[in-house]
């Protein structure tokens, strides 16, 4: 039975690209439809329109920024799925980080020992969280975003607990916590969208924000409000990955 | 004769690369036994598509779409659309991911398996053992 | 402000879903009061949208006021506005009944567990109401993940059959974006109805048929339809109790909405492929309501009886978009709004059982009808609605599909329809005679003190489904007239 499902998705694997590759465009086509029809309002309108130089930026936060709203809900979701499923049973707690025996070598120091905590945490994580911020507001100027600084942000508290004892640590959320962060952030972008709306426009309308400056530069303090909820929620989101995975407690839920 | 494959490839090839790894990825689901390789083979069939989407996106004689100075021509740019849609494609393949590589964790400490032949053994022995207990009640 | 009620629905529950977990951390019951609230608020607007509609005609919000090829563009006409009245209700309806299911002690579990619920709300809503097509790819996904992990809270062997539903579910949504990939090949736009302008301008056959090829399978095995249902029977039998009826009685008609909107909004029937696409179709519902109905009758879960039975009634509605009159198109929508309170109150009726004798067995339901008067006639009618007995809503429906077929001739439609309706009659009555007339066996009632049959929260459900089974079917001639105010022009 597989075997036959198999030998017919190779066929249909040889023949697709044969029957389909004269009805796709062109590979660098300038003139194809997809480069022309939407994609050109998208490159020529950008700067003026949105005040963005980064199209991808212009088309993701503020020409489709309905789309990342659910996007940036979809992380949620994830990190709130994973603690859901892994680590709901604070009854039958059996804590996989804690009762582990520090490793040693055969004469006796911690076999981390290579690592310098001292530097990493006064001199790398400072770093680390400095060109996050920048990355988040370069993100409409240049390359960058959102996701990345929120992607940084979250590796900043890993490497923090990875290298902190267990009992000292600098800043730490518990895993209710987190997930409510995550949340937060998602939330901040919905409400950039509802400020708009009680500013007298559509909904994510960033012209109508209810503020006394120049078109312009309404749309980058819309711009700049979102990201820091994506990077918010990306944050968040990671941390509660990270919580579920070291509260990951063994149970069997069966009840029926 | 080369030159035209060597015109065909460098117009369409592209496209049947993608697609042949999107055929490998729905195999791999069917056939592995194993639930991790089918993740994996998942990801793959994912990447597939986004790779067929950037190359809708690409023109030839054209750079990154950030705008270089305020006057813009649109064929100097690639299509930014593509990409702005793959960024969302890329981080629900991350989140289906996760939550099926936490999906895995519960099945493999619950049944100790995730062998599909096994696993399928073992519920039903399962639902036997069941089905007797309540008859014993 | 008013102009804005079609992104609020869909904002409402979202907001209050994003909010949950925090209110709960704050207040222990705080979280859920706000998202029963949203969900009350979202069916109310939704309510006033469709006299907004009905009165006004279609309802066009472009978002961030960008004109649609170039921003994201929901549509609201008389079909959408209809179903996400029924939608939103039956969210509401299950964010009631879903509290009694939460472990209270486990604040994390309940927040997030409602959380997920309405995330799921916001999810189907989203996809019904949105015209742009890679839009409707993301709420596609918002409403898997958070099916995935709601299934999973259902014990292990939930797990096991969300992990098969993820990988099925993940197949059909990487097909669907393959799908819209090619489509966005050849007109270089996302919007529906600009994809349908150019698109009806001709000379993209082939690229339309790859297209649909993908498409087909993508929504089947979203909607479960016949040879696509694999996943479906385990994951609605292991469901989590609570979310139970929304995931049954909404999330299989939600995709089939969006195959709608593909072969009759953006594709347009005057394409002669889309005739062998419609018989395909065609054929697969007949052989799944022939193939479901065989299956339910074997079975003595009564979960398991109505995740098969759904696998009928899904080939109902698909049959209906076979056909492709209007009359038939409005009996499958009709059937989609019946279907989704019938199966939803059944799962309402069978949550209430299982609260109050722990049981899903269908031979230990013996006259059960003494301890639980109400919860039995909700059952019956329900069972005689899927039957399709004169007054409730599975009559017309099927009605409306059979007056469809004849008008084209489609015998072989009607004479399955007449099976299948029989079919049905045989497992629904065993059903009913297991509840009224068998003996009794010895149910222990797991809370004692109670003065009502059941909390009041179970009872809210439970009426309403009763009272909306009634109603479709006593103001059909209504609702039909309002579905085919949109259907009249994209029928066959």
């Amino acid at each position: 039975m597989r075997k036959t499902i198999t030998v017919i998705l190779l066929i249909i694997a040889v023949f697709v690209p044969f029957a389909t590759s004269d009805i796709l465009p062109v590979i660098g086509d300038p003139q194809s439809a997809p480069n022309t029809h939407v994609s050109d309002y998208y490159i020529e309108h950008a700067i003026e329109e949105c005040n963005s130089p980064n199209m991808v930026t212009a088309v993701i936060v503020d020409y489709r920024a309905f789309d990342t709203m659910f996007e940036t809900t979809v992380m949620f979701l994830a990190g709130l799925s994973v603690v859901i499923i892994l680590a709901n049973r604070p009854k039958k707690r059996i804590p996989a980080f804690s009762s582990l025996k520090r490793l040693k070598t055969a004469d006796g120091r911690p076999v981390y020992r290579t690592i310098n905590k001292d530097v990493m945490i006064s001199v790398i994580e400072p770093l680390i969280l400095i060109y996050a911020l920048y990355v988040l507001f370069h993100g409409e100027v240049s390359l960058g975003g959102g996701f990345q600084a929120g992607a940084l942000i979250g590796m900043t508290y890993l490497l923090d607990i990875m290298v902190v004892k267990r009992q000292r640590p600098i800043f730490r959320l518990s895993k209710a916590g987190s997930a409510a962060l995550a949340g937060i952030g998602p939330l901040i972008y919905a409400l950039t969208g509802i400020v708009t709306i009680l500013g007298g426009g559509l909904y994510l309308e960033y012209n109508k924000f209810p503020l006394s400056v120049h078109q312009a530069e309404l749309h980058s303090i819309g711009i700049t409000a979102v990201e820091i909820g994506v990077t918010i929620g990306v944050a968040g989101t990671i941390i509660t990955i990270l919580n579920a995975l070291m509260e990951r407690t063994y149970f069997d839920d069966d009840n029926d | 004769m080369m030159t035209t494959i060597n015109a065909y490839l460098a117009a369409k090839g592209i496209y049947m690369l993608t697609l042949v790894l999107l055929a490998l990825g729905v195999a791999g689901i069917i056939v592995c036994n194993n639930y991790m390789k089918k993740l994996i083979c998942m990801n793959v069939m994912q990447v597939a598509v986004i790779f067929f989407f950037l190359c809708l996106g690409q023109k030839y004689p054209a750079t990154i779409p950030v705008a270089l100075d305020s006057a813009v021509k649109a064929s100097e740019y690639v299509n930014p659309l593509p990409h702005g849609l793959m960024l969302t494609a890329i981080v629900v393949s991350l989140g289906t991911t996760g939550v099926g590589l936490s999906l895995l964790l519960r099945i493999r400490e619950k049944y100790g398996t995730i062998e599909e032949d096994d696993l399928i053994r073992r519920e039903e022995l399962m639902n036997r053992k069941a089905k007797n207990g309540g008859n014993r009640k | 402000m008013t102009e804005n009620i079609p992104v609020l629905i869909i904002l409402l529950p979202l907001c209050s879903a994003l909010l949950c977990l925090a209110l709960t951390a704050l207040g222990r019951n705080l979280g859920i009061i706000v998202v029963k609230l949203s969900c009350l608020a979202s069916f109310v607007l939704s309510c006033f949208q469709l006299h907004m509609v009905v009165t006004g005609g279609t309802i066009h919000y472009a978002i961030g006021n960008y004109a649609p090829p170039f921003g994201i563009e929901l549509v609201i006409d008389s079909l959408n506005a209809v179903l996400l009245v029924c939608f939103s209700l039956i969210g509401f309806l299950t964010m009631i009944f879903a509290e009694n299911f939460a472990d209270k002690k486990r604040p994390m579990l309940v927040g997030g567990a409602c959380a997920e619920t309405a995330l799921l709300i916001t999810g189907l809503l989203g996809m019904t109401s949105t015209g742009d097509v890679f839009n409707l790819y993301v709420f596609l996904e918002i409403t898997s993940l958070s099916a995935y992990c709601l299934i999973s809270l259902g014990g292990s062997r939930g797990v096991v059959s969300a992990f098969r539903y993820m990988l099925v579910g993940t197949i059909a949504a990487t097909l669907y974006l393959l799908g819209i990939g090619v489509l966005y090949s050849v007109t270089g736009t996302l919007n529906m109805g600009d994809m349908r302008e150019i698109l009806s301008a001709g000379g993209n056959e082939r690229a339309m048929m790859t297209a649909m090829c993908f498409l087909v399978p993508a929504f089947g095995i979203k909607m479960a339809l016949f040879p696509f249902h694999g996943w479906q029977p385990s994951a609605y039998t292991h469901a989590e109790p609570g979310s139970r009826p929304l995931i049954t009685g909404v999330m299989g008609k939600v995709p089939a909405i969006a195959m709608f909107r593909f072969i009759f909004c953006i594709y347009g029937t005057e394409f002669g492929f889309v005739r062998s696409f419609l018989l395909i179709i065609g054929v697969f519902s007949v052989s799944g309501m022939l193939y479901g109905s065989l299956m339910a009758m074997g079975q003595t879960d009564i979960r398991k009886v109505l995740a098969y039975s759904s696998v009928a009634q899904i080939g109902y509605i698909s049959l209906g978009f076979a056909i492709g009159t209007p009359v038939a198109l409005a009996g499958a929508f009709l059937h989609m709004m019946g279907h989704a309170f019938m199966k939803g109150g059944l799962f309402f009726c069978t949550g209430a059982i299982r609260y109050k004798f722990g049981t899903t067995d269908i031979n230990e339901f013996g006259r059960i009808y003494k301890k639980m008067p109400l919860t039995c006639g909700l059952l019956t009618i329900a069972a005689l609605s899927m039957i399709g007995i004169p007054p409730t809503a599975g009559f017309f429906s099927k009605w409306y599909l059979a007056l469809g077929a004849a008008q084209e001739h489609e015998w072989i439609y009607i004479a399955v329809l007449v099976i299948s309706s029989l079919l049905n009659a045989v497992y629904f009555f065993r059903l009913i005679e297991k509840v009224f007339i068998r003996h009794s066996s010895e149910l222990k009632d797991r809370w004692q003190s109670e003065a009502l049959e059941l909390p009041v929260s179970i009872i809210i459900p439970i009426v309403v489904c009763f009272a909306a089974i009634l109603g479709i079917g006593l103001f059909n001639v209504k609702l039909v007239d309002i579905l085919l105010m949109t259907l009249e022009g994209v029928g066959l």
